[in-house]
Parts: structure tokens; sequence; C-alpha cells
């Protein structure tokens, strides 16, 4: 059971990834590689600013970091007009020696006094309460702040701009801004996620980004298949479940035993039974 | 009709792996309950298989034969971080006697998943700079192991043995690989304070091998490379490279002397998971604590010599080396 509950923990916590490749994924029909770089980038800033013990300026450091890095992305793509994959994937290459950099070593370990899942006023409950009832809180808090900003002015102007460039440049909506407020803040959000993953899993390490695109992708392409309401807060439900779901099906391939050198196999093809599987023909599906 | 086509992935998927996991579960009733032992790999490769080879050989030496008296559960997790977590977590919950993390990122996630369940390190270079344990000779908690510190200072003396002339060493090492780069530096520091010129270069993937060494080989009287998963599985790359300026390699493993490399005083990874599987075992048995067994350092080096490339790089071997290489290492012809 409590591995079931451990489970559901971690799919919270990674669906803070997919939020943030939500936005560019599916708002923005911006297909950004720079999450392989900013994830780690968030993992690394967050264990650095946490080795001087300040809890709170430790995530917001990484959320600045991710936010500086979708700026380059963007700038490159919207102002220099380099090709959204190559914007990409330009930033995170570069990452990687800034990573290095930060670390100032491969892997940094953060110790146990002093990160957010350590907190002194949780020490009364066990462990898996306590990383519960915290994922539960940071997503919440997530997917609050993200569903208030979609349902404002600017929220419609970056849904908008991505549906439909044309259309939202003539009804006035600076796209190119639009776009790239959009790309800094779900890099932002995807850093964040990356700091909070190196505390939850106590280290950060430069190798952290390989896969990532692949995890948030998978929430959000099993979550539209779960729950395709016409609100964006259901499209954001959606995708924690998928996150959830993703995890819970790792989970039964593991107890299964497989030979572990298949594990990646088995989840290529869930996802493509996913994808290929009918498709609603409403709401904002892949086309 | 719509509804249900939508869950049909899930409802695909779902059935069948519980189908499958109610099948796996009556086989397994109709089994004794052995002992679980734990072993969580990050990624395939040479090195690292090496070691989980090792690992079962030492256990067995100890008498824990897997299916017989115990169940060794080898999990890989394919350089996928987020899945060491959940393979850690695994062994926690089926209540595993004991766990093995090979390298740094399987031990640092199965020490964050448990404090109870004792965890024995594979090859983790330094496991107090690592956070794993307190120090390195009372650990102190649930955690202890084995350490590849290679024996650098003889590899250093090897080196200077073989070429009396040596004034320009060059080291090659990835900086994405924590043990490769606290290696290099302790090298430096060594050589430097035995007047030699130390440059150095590091490589963020295996692409930039070629390149890194083409720039650094002609600069430098012989190369030094750590132990470097990235580097020890490119040598040919390398030594391609190298043959050319005539600049002979000393690595740290031995399998990289086999593809390439002059000559080193070198560990054996198999024999590095050896030693965690008797640790292991000893452990398992109740015969030790990991709070009170210190980090064990294989001390034993192997002279590895391949006098084929040293016959190719005009060097000439000193007589002894030979002689030693011979009675208690090896020699490649």
């Amino acid at each position: 059971m409590s591995l079931i509950i451990s489970t559901i923990d971690q799919g919270l916590l990674w669906s803070l990834l997919s939020l943030g490749v939500f936005i560019t994924f599916r708002i923005l029909k911006f297909p950004d590689m720079t999450v392989e770089g900013s994830f780690p980038l968030g993992a690394a800033l967050s264990a650095v600013m946490l080795q001087q013990h300040n809890l709170v300026l430790s995530l917001l450091v990484a959320f600045i970091g991710g936010c500086l890095a979708g700026l380059v992305t963007a700038i490159l793509y919207n102002y220099f007009h380099v090709q959204s994959l190559l914007a990409g994937i330009l930033t995170l290459t570069g990452l990687y020696s800034v990573n290095l950099r930060i670390l100032g070593q491969a892997n940094l370990a953060i110790g146990d006094q002093h990160n957010l899942y350590q907190l002194p006023f949780l020490q009364q409950l066990t462990v898996d309460q306590r990383l519960l009832l915290l994922n539960l809180i940071i997503i919440a808090v997530a997917m609050l702040v993200l569903a208030l900003l979609l349902y404002t002015e600017f929220g419609q102007a970056l849904i908008a701009a991505g549906d439909n460039p044309t259309m939202a440049l003539s009804q006035g909506i600076a796209v190119k801004r639009t776009k790239t407020i959009g790309i800094v803040l779900s890099n932002g959000l995807i850093a964040l996620a990356g700091g909070l993953v190196a505390q939850y899993n106590g280290f950060a390490d430069v190798n952290m980004g390989i896969g990532v695109m692949v995890i948030g992708l998978s929430a959000i392409i099993i979550g539209e298949r779960l729950l395709v309401g016409r609100h964006f807060i259901s499209k954001l439900i959606s995708i924690i479940l998928g996150s959830i779901v993703y995890r819970l099906i790792l989970l039964l391939v593991l107890q299964l035993g497989f030979n572990a050198n298949d594990f990646k196999l088995f989840s290529a093809v869930i996802l493509a039974i996913f994808i290929i599987a009918p498709q609603q023909k409403k709401g904002m599906t892949a086309k | 009709m719509s509804k249900l086509k939508r869950f049909l992935p899930l409802i695909l998927i779902f059935g069948s792996l519980l189908t499958l996991l109610g099948i796996k579960k009556i086989k397994e009733a109709h089994q004794p309950d052995l002992p679980t032992v734990g072993i969580l790999q990050p990624l395939s490769h040479p090195a690292l298989d090496e070691i989980h080879r090792g690992i079962v050989a030492g256990l067995a030496s100890a008498g824990y034969h897997n299916h017989k008296n115990i169940e060794i559960d080898f999990q890989n997790a394919q350089n996928d971080q987020s899945n060491l977590r959940l393979m850690s977590n695994r062994f926690v919950t089926e209540k595993a006697k004991i766990t093995i993390g090979i390298a740094t990122p399987a031990a640092q996630s199965l020490a964050n998943a448990t404090k109870q369940l004792p965890i024995i390190l594979g090859a983790v270079t330094d496991p107090a700079s690592a956070n794993l344990v307190q120090n390195n000779q009372q650990p102190g908690a649930n955690i202890t192991g084995v350490s590849d510190q290679a024996p650098i200072q003889k590899q250093l003396d090897l080196m200077q043995t073989v070429m009396p002339q040596l004034k320009t060493v060059g080291i090659l090492y990835s900086s994405s690989d924590n043990s490769a780069t606290s290696q290099m530096q302790l090298f430096k520091q060594l050589a430097k304070q035995k007047g030699l010129q130390v440059i150095d270069a590091s490589l963020s993937s295996v692409n930039d091998l070629e390149q890194v060494s083409q720039n650094l080989a002609p600069k430098v009287d012989a190369i030094y490379v750590p132990t470097d998963n990235t580097i020890a599985s490119a040598m040919g790359t390398l030594v391609h490279v190298t043959d050319k300026t005539k600049t002979p390699v000393f690595p740290s493993a031995e399998t990289m002397v086999k593809d390439g490399g002059l000559a080193t005083v070198g560990l054996s990874q198999y024999d590095l998971g050896v030693e965690t599987g008797k640790m292991a075992a000893a452990v398992l048995s109740g015969r030790a604590k990991p709070a009170s067994t210190p980090i064990r350092y294989l001390r034993k080096g192997h002279l590895v010599l391949n006098l084929k490339k040293a016959k190719a790089l005009h060097i000439t071997i000193p007589q002894n080396l030979v002689k030693t290489a011979k009675e208690k290492g090896a020699i490649i012809k």
C-alpha cells in the first residue's frame, strides 16, 4: 500500500513539470526542448542555494533561473527566427556547461537538515504522510496560480497566440511578446519542479534532465485521454491525473519483474497505445 | 460508447498488467519466501555491468545463491533519474533484507528512500563527500560499502618509472562524472608535487572525445585517464588519436589497457563487485553492522602492461616491471 502512496506522491510532484510542458506544447503549440536543460538547472540552483540554508531563496532562484533559460530560447525563436526545436536544443546544450559550473561537480548531495521535505514542524507525521501532504500543497498552489493566470486577459492572449497567431495579431495582441512570456513562465515552472525533485531525491545531478521531456509529455498524453473538459481547470486536473496514472503504470511494469533492460521499451509501448487509440474529437487534442 | 472508447487504452493496459501481476502472485504463493536482495544500477554500461556480475559472484562465494536461499531483485533505471526513486521505494516496500547501490546516484536514491534497511555501496569513490556516510571510517548509520578509489599514487609512480623523461602530463576526464573529476584533482595535486607540468582537458560527452584528445595529445608527453565511464567505453577513439602523435595513454582500469592503453596499476571492476557482494553477505548473515563497518578500499592494484602498444610507441618497459606483471598482474602482447 505504501508503495502506491509513494507512487501517487511522485506522480503529483512530477506533474509540476508536466504543467510547465503543457504551457509550451499545448497552449502555445511550441515544442520546447529547453525542458531538458532548465529542469536540471533548477535542481542545480536549488541544491547550491540550500548549502546556504535558505529554502525560500533556493526555490525562488531556481524559478528565476528557469525563466532566464526560457528567455534565451524565446529570444532565439521570436527575434532571431531560429526554428522552435533548434532554439530549445541550442539552449539546452549550453545549459549543460552552465549547470556544471553552478554545481561545481557532476553531482551534489542535499543534506537532510534544511530541505523542504524535512521541515521541522512536519516531523510528527510519518514520511509518507509528509511527502504526500507537501506535494499536494505544492501542486494545488501551482494549479491555482496557473488557472487564475489563464483566466486573466494575459492568459486569454496566450491561448489566442497559440491557437491562431494571425488572428491574435489582428485582435491587437502582441504575439511575439506574449509567446516570449509564455516560454519564460513555462521554463520557470519546470526549473522549480527540478528544484523540488532534487530536494525530494536528496541530490542534484547534471544528468537529471535526460528523458524528462518524455515524462512531461506522457502525463499530458495520458491525461488528455482521461478527461477532456471544456474548462482549463479540468485540463490541468487531467494532467495531474495523467501523471499519477503514468507512474502507476510504471509501478505495475516494475512489479511484474521483467528484465530491467526492457523497462524503457514497455514505457514506449504503453505511451504508443495511448497515442494511437481512437481520439476524442473535441478539446485540445493533438491533430 | 464514446466514453468507453476514451478509457479503452487505460482499461487495456491496466487490465493486462494486473492480470499478469495476478498470475505472478499466484505462482509466487507456491514458492518458499526467500529474503530479498535489492540491487539498483543507474544505467547499463560495461563497467557497471561488470560490478553487477561481481556482486552476484561475491554473494555466491559467501554461500548466498539466487533462487536458492536469496531472491535477487535487480533493477536498472536506464539513465532516467525518476525511475531510481520508484525502484528504491519498491525495495523498501518489499522489505528487502539488504539493498545494494551501484555508483553514486543509485546510492543516493536508496539512502533517501530508507534510513532502516542496510545499504551497501558498490563503487562510490568518496562516500563521505557524497553525503552518504558521516565519515568513511565510522559510517554511523545504515550505509557502508566499497570505494572504487584507484591507487593514484602508484599510477603516477608507474608513469615516471616507464617514462623517466616525463615533463608534461595531460589528464583527460568527463566533467559529468564525479568520481573521474575527484581523481583528476588528486592526480593533478600529486603530479605538481613531483614538479610535473599538468594540462587537464574535460569532455561533456563521448562525442567530444576525438576533438579534445586531438588538441591535447601534441602538447603533452603522456596522457592520464582516471576511472571514467565515458572514456572507458570509447578507448578505441582515444587510442586512434594518440597513436598518431605517439603519445602513451595511462588509464586507471585494466579493461582500458586491453583496449590500447599502455600500462596501469588498476582495480578490476569485477573485483569491486565481488568485495561489495561479500560485504553484503556479511551484513546479511548478521556478522557485520553497516554503522560500524568502515568503507573498504581495494588496496591491491594489478600491474597490467600492454607490450604490443609499448613496441608500437617505441617505449622500453623496464625488465623488473615486466617480471612483476608476469608474476602478479597481466601482460597483453
